[in-house]
Order: C-alpha cells, then structure tokens, then sequence
C-alpha cells in the first residue's frame, strides 16, 4: 500500500515552479532516496509533505486519503517527521531534555513540575526500544555530531512518527557515523518505519534505499529501483543533458601551450574538520577554458573557495603566470587578474540592499579608476555602472535601485560584467548560469568564449553538464573530492561522463563494465 | 530611490521625538501647564537665542565625537560598547596629564599633548576587545559592555588614591593647568573645543561618506559574506574602525575635561553618560553624519533648555528626562518592527483578512499565490 502518495503537486514561487506536477508514491516500509542537484526542488517537495510550505495545486493522499498539512504540528499529528539537516536542539540540554522538550512529563496532571526521573526512564525505554546508542543524561553539546542525530530521530519516534524524512543526513557525519546512521535506519525499516532520504550522494543511495526517485528541475525524471539501477545512470539521470546554446567548437584558435594557471596536490579542511580536498592538481593553458564536472558535493565548491581566497589550503600551491598565489586574499588576487565569479550570487557575489552602482565596483573599489587616495569618486562609480549594464544588457527597473530588485539573469549578468571589464587573465566561473533565464545564459556563455578566445583562460565549475561539455576544452571530474578523470569534451558520451561521475575511472570502464553498480 | 530613502530616514528618527514630544505634552497638560509655551519656552531659550544656542552647541559637541564613535562601529556590525568607557579614560588621563606638565608650559603645545593623550587611551581602551574580535572570535559586544564597569572601578581607585586632590574637600584629581583650558568665548559657554570637534565632524563625514573605508563599512554592516568574498578582509577592518571609535571618545572626554570639567570626579560622565548619550544620538541619527549631529544639538538643547523652564515655569525640569526616555522607548519600537517585522505582518494580517471575505473558498489558491 502506498503510504504516502502526491497526484500533480505543484509549488510556484511567482513565475518559477519550483515544483512541476510531481507524481510521487511511496510504499509503507520502505527506504526511499529522492536525488538531485540544488536546486532541484526536492527540499520544496519535501517542505510541502512536513507542512512549512502549501502546494500551489495538485493533491496528497497518506495512507489513501486526502490530508492538508498546514504545518509541521500536522505532520507530526498525521505521523510524518522529519530531521533537518541542521539540528535543532538546545546545546546546554541533555539528550532526554531535549527528546522531550515540549513534550514533558509532569509529576501529576496539573502540577508545574517535571517528573525528572520518569523521563529519563522513558527515553531509556525508547533507546533500548529502537536499539541506538546513546545515554539518556549526557548533555547535547558533549556529544558527537552522529549522536545528535540520533536524538534528532528519537525526537520523532518518541511522538509516534511512522514516516521519518531525513534531509542530507550524511552532510555532517564521519563516514563511520555513515556507517551507523544506515544501520540505525535498517533497524527503524524492519520495524515497519517508511524512511525518505534527501542527499545527492550516490554511494549511499546505492548503500542504503530501496528505491530511488530522481528530480530534476522540479520534475520528477526517473523512478527507479535501486537493485535495477547504477550510479552512472543516476548521475546522468540528475544532471541530464540539453543541448548547449553557444558552443565551443574549437573553431577559433586552440589553446596555447602556453601555462597560465597551475594549481598541485590541494588539500583543505571543511568546517567540520573532514577533509574535503584530497590532492587535486590541474593547469589551464592560456586562451583554454578548462571545465569542472561532478555531482554537487564533492568538494567542487570548496575548490572554487580555495582558489577565490575565501577558504584555506592546508597543503598544496597555487600559480598564476608562474608566480605562487597560495592561499591570497580576494583583493590580492584580483589585483593580480584573477577575476571570481562566487558560486552564491546573491551571497557571495552581489549585496542585495546595496545600489546597482556599489555592487558594480565591489572588489574593484580601489581601483584608481573610482578611487583616489582613499576617496571614492561618485561619478566616476555612476559612469562605470552605466558603461557595465550597457555592455553586457543588463535590464534594470530604476538604475539608482538597489541590487536585489533585479531578476537572477541580470544579477548575474552584472557579476560577469564586473569580473570582464576588470580585464583579467584568469576567471574563475563557479555555476555561471546557475537559475538565470536562457536568454541571459547564452549571453553568458557567449561573452565567456569571447574572453577565451581573446586569449585569457577559464576555470569553469558547473553541476549543468552541457555548459560544461559545451564550453570547455577540457574537462576535468571530480569525484568525492578527487580529480576522478579527464576527457575530451568533443568526443567523450554522456555515458563515460557519468560513470567518472559515480567515481569510475577510465581505466576500470575499459576494464569492462561488469561491475559498474557498484562505485568503487 | 535616495530622496525615497532620505524621506524614511528622516521619518524614522523624527516619529519617536514627536510622540514623545506628544506625551510629554499631556504630562504637562495633567500637572496643570500649558504644553506649547512650556515647549516654547524650552526651545527658544536653548535654540533661538544666541546664548542660548551657542549653550546648546557646547554640550553637543562631546555628543557628536561619541555619537560619530558609535556610528563607526554599529554601522559595520560592530557592537562597540566601550565608547563610554574610552571617553571617560580619555578623559581622565587627559586631566592628569594637564595637571602635570610644566605650568609654564605655552597653551598650544599644552592642549595638542592632553587631547593626544585622551586620543590615545581611548584607542588603548578600545583596541583589547578590538584583537580579541578580530582574532579570537570573541564577542564585542559582552567585552566592552562588562570593561566599562571594570574600568569605572579602576578610575574610582584611582581617583581616591593615586591621583587625589589632597587639598580639595572631596574625590576628584588635581586640576589642569589654566594654559591646557580651553577658554570660553565671550560670555558663551562655547570654548575653542568646537572647532577641533567640528572638524573631527568633517573628517568622519567625509571618510563615511565619500571614502573606500566609509563603502567598505556600509558593505559589512549589510553583508558579511560579501565584503569578504570581496576581498574586504574584515577582520583588519575591525581593528581599524575600533581605533577610529576609541580615537573619537578618546577626543571627547579629553575636550569634555578641558572645555567644561577641568578634573576629574566620579561623576565626570555625568548620568548616564557621554558614551551612552551618543549611542542614543547615533541611533536617533540613523548612524549618518548628519544626522548625528543634528540629534545631538536637539539633545542637547533638551538639556540647556531643561534649565530655562525650571527657572522661567512651573514644570520641573524632570520632564526633560522624561520626554528623553520616551525617545529612546519610542526608536526601540522602531527596531523591535525592524527584526520583527511586526508593522508588516499587521499589514499581511489585514490583506489576507480582506481577501478572505472577499472570495470564496474555490479561490484560496490565487490567493496565496498573490500573498
């Protein structure tokens, strides 16, 4: 029986749906994985099951029948819970204070008082119920980041969920605590639990569920079970395959043998302390744009923070012409041309409440251009906003607004105008084209081969597999934080790309496909 | 967009006056006063005559200094509490220097060397909880709120043991010699003061406004991410607007001690405080220049005026505390509606009420969709 089942659900945010007729049923006791890029809409789809969003239309039946759910408390009510990515519990508590928080156990109906120790017997009994691992009366802050999830769950058990949604669940854990978080969800399926999985991580769709839904743009684009599947194919699945608008044919001349920017053995640290990078080395020759693939999350964007100056390398050199530019500051690399495109636009890139005209020189505010010993010259800042949105097209309400009024393709239209006027030698690209309109996104591309070919180089670093097949002239994989392959963009398949993609090297695809399923 | 902003700016900061302007009226009204000619009264005697005005100015210069010295720092997301503290420092130090050196010292050199010496230990003050920020990570805002009373501890020790005025009949430090006074003008209480504080305005309007520093503040203030995304390295911009603060409150209480107190006592600062005035003129300023300064001749005039009425009516001068607390009430409304949003959720309210009744429940869709 389908305990959970959606007949067209569809979100709009204004003119973007973020949800497209979603058709989902999922069977009582089952672990089900729903994959996809960011961006995809699964955390849309999912905020409409545990109540914080309201679909714009379509229906949702649990356990056969129709429900509207207006808020987590609903869910909770009609046994559906989820554990967020980020924890929501009370540090200075302990683990029982925090199950039961909202949830006490008073020492008679009406009294004020907690009954301290039932509780704990209680949650004693729920943990031993569920067979985890954990003591009732540590605190939350002593405890690991594994441990803390597991209190997460227990949350939810304790108010009688049979449905457990469990967003990116392993972005925070060790991979031994991977190891124990999929056990524990094994035990809760056995005891007839239904558990829906968000991640992007195929190793562990593979590992952990028993069928797999895949989202793409708001749609759902395969349904599948995972026995009958592999990584290669959900890797393909994800990041499909459109054709690419303007195309680097290689028409124009070929890159210079000539090395502009080399970059050896990386490494670097997230903030959790887990290793991220592991020894990624790569040059970009002059007059190349050299493309960075991979499924999201593994370690693509802690590159890009690493070269734009806003994370720290623990080992490894960076060079641009020659000249080391390790772990430099934003402002040192663009004043030795390295121009940086952020993968968050609207964090990184842009400042939304600041005017069109600030966000334009950010960066590049002291340039001797605007800036004269120390002071900004205001007229000077108004004619290079003007000269920027008239050379890239960007469309604007009021000139004098501020930035967050204007749509995603001309904010980001903007960002490129600011980082190619600046004339560097380098550009860092990270998700150029990331939600902007096609037509701001042949524009882009457009203006990114120009700049190639006027013989500067890219580092271009995209989920969107045809922009970066489409435009590189090479293309590098990464996979779990590694360069996993090189190809050769003109005669590479999808197929090949994807199976890099799940972390299968060259090597071991000619060595026959036999076990291609199964990652490593 | 800007005169847009300009409007709302000014807006903001003159609603919580008028209101409290307006209960302040009905106080007076309910003790049995004429409101208008009490308000009369308090703003020509302390705006409209020359004495009166040139008064008004003299108490709002060491306003300004703090109220630009809070701005600095709160406009960037820096809560720099410590203002209060460097003044009162600056200040103190400031007055034993000037009560140490040579009396014959000429007046020039005499007062450049007490202002340099409150500039410094207001720097000094602020610059602990400045590196501790920058590279520990350690909230400023608890630091210097908390150093404040240590400080104010020390300089009690100070004051009645090491540095007493044996000679004087109560606790205060041996006064500055007649060449480190600046002297009043004429027969107003203003003192030369005015000019160095007035172009210590300019210098921080300018850089404020005008300058890559004054951009790179405002970047901070609303974007951490960005600013150091951009290369605006955040953590050596935190040091520097500190020292910029504690430089600034260093200057006040040093003009504070030469202009008008000339030693110091515990009640140097006054109640509550120079510091803690300017964080209310900042605020009430909207952390702009201009505003700054135009909050603190208001402030001010409150203050000389508060005399006049005392002198020329029957309302105790008290209702000028009273009118001065009802402002800061009223701008904590401003930003409890700000982190909130409550004016916006009142207004959602009304509209989704409206469009219930409006429609019919086969349109509650279109409705969302709308909200």
């Amino acid at each position: 029986m389908n305990i959970i089942q959606t007949i067209g659900l569809t979100k709009k945010f204004g003119d973007f749906v973020a949800n497209d007729h979603i058709d989902l049923s999922i069977e009582e006791g089952e672990i089900r994985c729903i994959v996809g890029e960011n961006g995809a809409g699964k955390s849309t789809l999912m905020n409409m099951l545990y109540g914080m969003l309201r679909p714009t239309s379509g229906t949702l039946l649990l356990r056969g029948k129709e429900v509207q759910i207006d808020s987590p408390t609903d869910a909770i009510n009609l046994g559906l819970g989820m554990v967020h990515q980020h924890f929501k519990l009370v540090p200075s508590l302990t683990v029982y204070e925090n199950i039961l928080l909202g949830a006490e156990i008073k020492k008679s109906a009406n009294s004020p008082l907690i009954d301290t120790r039932k509780e704990i017997e209680v949650v004693r009994a729920l943990i031993d119920d569920y067979d985890f691992e954990l003591n009732p009366e540590d605190k939350v802050e002593d405890i690991s980041v594994g441990e803390r999830q597991r209190v997460e769950i227990l949350k939810m058990l304790y108010r009688n969920v049979d449905i457990l949604i469990l967003d990116e669940p392993t972005a925070v854990l060790t991979p031994q605590e991977v190891d124990g978080l999929f056990e524990n969800l094994r035990k809760l399926r056995s005891q007839g639990k239904t558990i829906i999985v968000i991640t992007h991580k195929l190793r562990e769709v593979m590992a952990l569920s028993d069928n797999v839904t895949v989202i793409k743009a708001g749609k759902v684009v395969g349904q599948l079970k995972t026995s009958e599947t592999n990584e290669a194919e959900l890797a393909q699945l994800m990041v499909g395959r459109k054709v690419a608008h303007a195309v680097n044919d290689g028409s124009t001349q070929a890159p210079s043998d000539k090395i502009m920017y080399y970059v050896e053995n990386l490494r670097t640290i997230d903030g959790y302390g887990n290793e991220v990078l592991f020894g990624v080395s790569f040059e970009v020759h002059k007059g190349e744009i050299l493309g960075i693939a991979g499924v999201e999350g593994n370690g693509q964007s802690e590159l890009v923070s690493l070269l734009s100056g806003t994370m720290e390398a623990i080992a490894g050199k960076v060079f641009l012409k020659g000249n080391e530019i390790t772990n430099w500051w934003p402002d040192q690399l663009r004043h030795v041309g390295v121009g940086i495109i952020p993968e968050d636009r609207g964090l990184e890139g842009l400042c939304g409440t600041m005017s069109i005209a600030d966000n334009a020189i950010a960066g590049y505010h002291d340039r001797s251009e605007v800036c004269h010993h120390g002071f900004l010259d205001s007229r000077a800042i108004k004619a290079k906003r003007d000269r920027l949105l008239e050379a890239f097209a960007v469309r604007t309400g009021d000139v004098n607004g501020d930035v967050g009024a204007l749509s995603g393709g001309n904010a980001q239209k903007l960002i490129v105008a600011r980082e190619l006027e600046s004339n560097p030698d380098f550009l860092i690209a990270c998700q150029p084209t990331r939600g902007v309109d096609i037509g701001s996104e042949e524009f882009i591309h457009a203006k990114l081969l120009d700049f190639r070919n006027a013989g500067h180089s890219v580092l271009l670093v995209s989920s969107e597999l045809s922009e970066v097949l489409g435009l590189s002239d090479r293309v590098l994989v990464m996979y779990r934080g590694k360069i996993a392959g090189e190809v050769d963009p003109k005669k590479v398949t999808s197929r090949e790309v994807g199976l890099l993609m799940a972390g299968i090297s060259v090597e071991e695809q000619k060595s026959e496909g036999k076990e291609v399923g199964d990652g490593e | 967009m800007e005169s847009n902003n300009l409007k709302k700016a000014v807006l903001n900061s003159a609603l919580p006056v008028l209101f409290a302007l307006i209960i302040g009226a009905i106080i007076i009204a309910y003790i049995g006063e004429d409101p208008l000619a009490t308000y009369a009264l308090l703003f020509e005697k302390s705006l409209l005559t020359p004495k009166g005005f040139m008064n008004t100015l003299h108490y709002a210069m060491p306003l300004v200094l703090t109220g630009l010295a809070i701005a600095v720092t709160f406009k960037a997301n820096i809560y720099n509490m410590a203002v209060e503290g460097s003044c009162v420092l600056g200040g103190f130090f400031a007055g034993i220097v000037g009560a140490s050196l040579s009396a014959r010292m000429d007046a020039l050199s005499m007062q450049a060397i007490c202002l340099f010496t409150g500039i410094l230990f207001g720097v000094l003050f602020a610059l602990l909880p400045a590196v501790l920020k920058a590279v520990f990570h350690v909230d400023e805002m608890v630091v210097t709120l908390m150093l404040n009373y240590a400080l104010q501890k020390i300089l009690e020790y100070l004051a009645t043991g090491v540095f007493r005025d044996t000679a004087s009949g109560y606790v205060c430090t041996p006064t500055i010699h007649a060449n480190a006074m600046f002297n009043r003008m004429g027969n107003f209480r203003i003192t030369p003061f005015v000019f160095i504080a007035l172009a210590a305005f300019i210098i921080i309007y300018l850089v404020m406004k005008h300058s890559k520093l004054g951009y790179e503040i405002t970047a901070m203030g609303k974007s951490a991410t960005f600013s150091e995304a951009m290369g605006m390295r955040t953590t050596r911009k935190i040091i520097i607007l500190m020292i910029i603060s504690g430089a600034l409150s260093g200057l006040a209480g040093a003009g504070w001690m030469m202009s008008e107190k000339f030693k110091y006592t515990l009640d140097f600062s006054g109640n509550p405080g120079l510091g803690w005035d300017g964080m209310l003129v900042s605020l009430l300023g909207g952390h702009s220049p201009m505003g700054i300064l135009v909050a603190a001749i208001l402030y001010a005039a409150l203050k000389t005026g508060a005399d006049s009425i005392n002198i020329y009516s029957a309302v105790p001068k008290e209702i000028v505390s009273v009118i001065q607390g009802l402002i800061i009430l009223f701008l904590a409304i401003k930003f409890v509606d700000e982190r909130f949003g409550v004016s916006g959720k009142i207004s959602e309210a009304i509209y989704t009420y409206k469009a219930r009744h409006k429609q019919t429940t086969s349109d509650q869709t279109s409705i969302q969709e709308e909200a």
